[in-house]
């Protein structure tokens, strides 16, 4: 009986060491991102089992963190020594947490010269680059087509005399033409049709180098309100103050009125309306293309502080096969952010999309960190006082975006 | 023996010093020691010395919002005062259903600010929000209104809101107060024939003195801080009309990372605070000495 247990101790021994080395290997990467619950899946949680299954030794544990929890919870572990490992960014938590030394850099590897050329630039504007791009959206035009059909227009309108049209000839037939709230709409008309208008650089305005109020293009675009207000669009006090936010959407999706400008993201939710049957277009401008106002959303950072960089830096890398990130494309109704990335938007974007391969891409300048984030705010603030009341001088109300820059 | 009761008191009180020193003395002299710089929440901060005030007090953004504050506050706490003593007043004569209306005005309390500033954000809607709704089915189209999204009525709007939601508050303390008075008074008050008018008016408002105080102070603390159902509900709009200190000060935190200016913000805003608590409850307490 000894002999036997001395005989078979080895086999055991090797046995046993057999069956830990998976466990040895494996290693728990905790990624945080505000999509990924199931309000917003994004295509998060399946792609990460697709890439649990490529790297068997690698193990996810994702927590959702909403955007404004990020602010809160998040700083105090990336500044701690208890960082998630790869975290869902934009570029204003960029900004202040690469600025920070919490950021671990990331290698201009192939993925970085496949980005589009805004997107390159918008990340590289230092030494080191801190996030790794997952999308660019949409912001534009939501045309409810059946109701435009019920007046005999059977496009979009791209332009803004094209838009005055549709407007009167659905005020006219007593159909509400447009929500143009306050808080986001109305600012994205002006930002859009402004920075198209503009000779210089979006960057020149956000610095302060040129003064809004002093810009033609801007105060030209103010100018419009009431040409659109004149044309049946909107009522501008009623619209001032409409939360953009819920009542807006739930008032676009109810098919009670026949345009709103919005974003991408909407799609999705909109396409789950019976009997919506609506078309994803630029915004109306000057030029024929009307304006595709693309926003840089997402993308992934790693903690400078992370426990497993390999295999953060794996996740990351994962996320820049096309055939891997489309599925999150789709999800977001977004655009790809290289250049031989597939689009995730469906057809209804086409108009959108025919404005962005019609040279009508302007990128929206708070993603891309050519306008500071506290002018935002403003900007919605200045649109709805302007709403109501349209009377005052368009270069005082500009002026106060002046000022924002001032503070900076 | 004396020195002995003192080293005593101290050492009783010593706990207590020490809980407000950490969590109350020490925030407030970090919160002041950020103000004076430009700390953006993560990193190092850099001194900037006065500009964060300086920018307070040369901006009329920042002091819109004081003027928002104020009026936010009067409104609430006069409105909140009166409708609660009010219905203190008549659950008093009402025993028999005075803990089951109790419950129910306490109810709204319960709920969090996110679910009463989305349901009263939906009353208040222009397009078939339940108000505008109302006026339509009987008959008074023109008094519909976009309640939340013109500034004349935003705030008014918001502070209908909170009003609703802490009414039970008021209502339950003035009640306690009510228990306070003696049954003897009103016996003898209702015996020499005095109406209810005049009871209410001269015996049970002069004996709910403290239960003033009490009310008047709380509301007055909570509602100068309170961002919640301006934030929810118009998020400060529209254009600032109901843009509160408090909602700048979140607003600079997590939405532009300018914890330094937020902090200077949360000084004044503490100075505003106790500044009209100690007047306030300096009035308060001079009343209940006179009654």
């Amino acid at each position: 009986m000894k002999r036997f247990f001395y005989q078979s101790l080895p086999l055991v021994c090797a046995g046993a060491l057999l069956a830990s080395a998976p466990v040895a290997h494996a290693v728990t990467l905790e990624v945080t991102a505000w999509k990924g619950n199931d309000s917003e899946p994004a295509a998060i949680p399946d792609l990460i089992k697709k890439f649990e299954s490529a790297n068997p030794d690698v193990s996810v544990d994702f927590s959702y963190i909403s955007r404004t929890d990020t602010d809160i919870v998040l700083p105090p572990r990336v500044q701690g020594d208890n960082p998630p490992d790869v975290m869902m960014t934009d570029m204003p938590l960029v900004k202040v947490w690469g600025d920070a030394g919490l950021l671990a850099p990331l290698d201009k590897g192939e993925w970085f010269d496949r980005l589009t050329p805004p997107v390159q630039a918008a990340i590289n504007t230092g030494d080191e680059i801190h996030i790794m791009p997952l999308e660019v959206i949409g912001m534009g035009n939501f045309v409810n087509m059946d109701l435009l059909r019920q007046v005999g227009i059977e496009t979009p309108p791209i332009t803004i005399d094209a838009l005055k049209v549709a407007c009167t000839k659905l005020d006219e037939a007593g159909i509400k033409p447009m929500l143009f709230p306050g808080g986001f709409s109305a600012p994205l008309y002006v930002i859009a049709n402004g920075l198209e208008a503009a000779p210089q650089e979006s960057s020149a305005l956000g610095s302060g180098e040129q003064l809004f109020s002093e810009s033609e293009a801007f105060i030209g675009t103010l100018e419009t309100f009431s040409d659109l207000a004149d044309a049946g669009c909107f009522d501008p006090e009623i619209q001032a103050g409409v939360d953009p936010w819920s009542t807006a959407l739930s008032e676009f999706k109810a098919g009670n009125f026949a345009m709103m400008a919005q974003g991408a993201w909407n799609i999705a939710s909109f396409s789950e309306a019976e009997n919506l049957d609506f078309v994803f277009a630029p915004i109306p401008s000057s030029k024929e293309s009307g304006v595709a106002l693309d926003l840089f959303g997402i993308g992934w950072s790693i903690a400078a502080k992370s426990d497993q960089p390999d295999a953060a830096k794996r996740f990351v890398e994962f996320f820049t096969d096309n055939d891997n990130l489309h599925d999150m494309l789709v999800a977001e109704s977004a655009y790809s952010p290289f250049v031989d990335g597939q689009s995730g938007v469906s057809q209804v974007a086409a108009p959108y999309d025919a404005a962005r391969d019609n040279g009508g891409t302007i990128m929206f300048p708070f993603s891309v960190l050519e306008w500071p984030k506290p002018l935002e705010s403003e900007i919605f603030d200045s649109m709805t006082g302007y709403l109501l009341n349209l009377d005052k001088d368009p270069a005082d109300v500009l002026s106060r975006w002046d000022e924002i820059i001032e503070d900076q | 023996m004396r020195t002995l009761r003192r080293y005593r008191i101290f050492l009783f009180t010593l706990p207590a010093i020490l809980v407000i020193g950490m969590f109350f003395v020490y925030p407030i002299l970090l919160s002041l020691r950020l103000s004076f710089t430009d700390f953006t929440g993560v990193g190092i901060a850099s001194d900037v010395g006065w500009k964060n005030y300086e920018r307070i007090f040369t901006r009329s953004r920042y002091l819109d919002a004081f003027k928002v504050t104020i009026f936010f506050t009067v409104i609430v706490v006069f409105i909140q005062t009166i409708i609660g003593l009010f219905f203190a007043a008549l659950l008093h004569r009402l025993p028999a259903v005075r803990n089951l209306c109790r419950a129910a005005l306490f109810t709204p309390a319960m709920m969090s600010f996110v679910i009463v500033g989305y349901v009263w954000q939906f009353i208040y809607s222009p397009f078939n929000g339940g108000l505008n709704a109302a006026l339509a089915s009987i008959g008074l189209d023109g008094l519909q209104h976009n309640w939340l999204g013109d500034p004349n009525t935003a705030l008014f709007a918001v502070a209908f809101a909170h009003i609703w939601m802490f009414i039970g508050y008021t209502t339950a303390i003035f009640l306690a107060g009510y228990a306070n008075i003696p049954s003897e008074i009103e016996e003898a008050s209702k015996l020499e024939g005095a109406s209810n008018w005049q009871r209410f008016r001269h015996i049970e408002v002069p004996l709910l003195a403290s239960s003033f105080t009490i009310n008047i102070t709380l509301s007055t603390i909570g509602t100068l801080k309170t961002f919640e159902l301006p934030f929810i509900m118009t998020r400060g709009g529209p254009d600032g009309a109901t843009r509160t200190l408090s909602l700048h000060i979140i607003d600079s935190l997590f939405g532009k990372y300018k914890f330094g200016f937020a902090s200077a913000l949360s000084i004044i805003m503490l100075i505003l605070v106790v500044l009209v608590a100690f007047l306030q409850n300096r009035y308060l307490r001079s009343r209940e000495e006179n009654t």
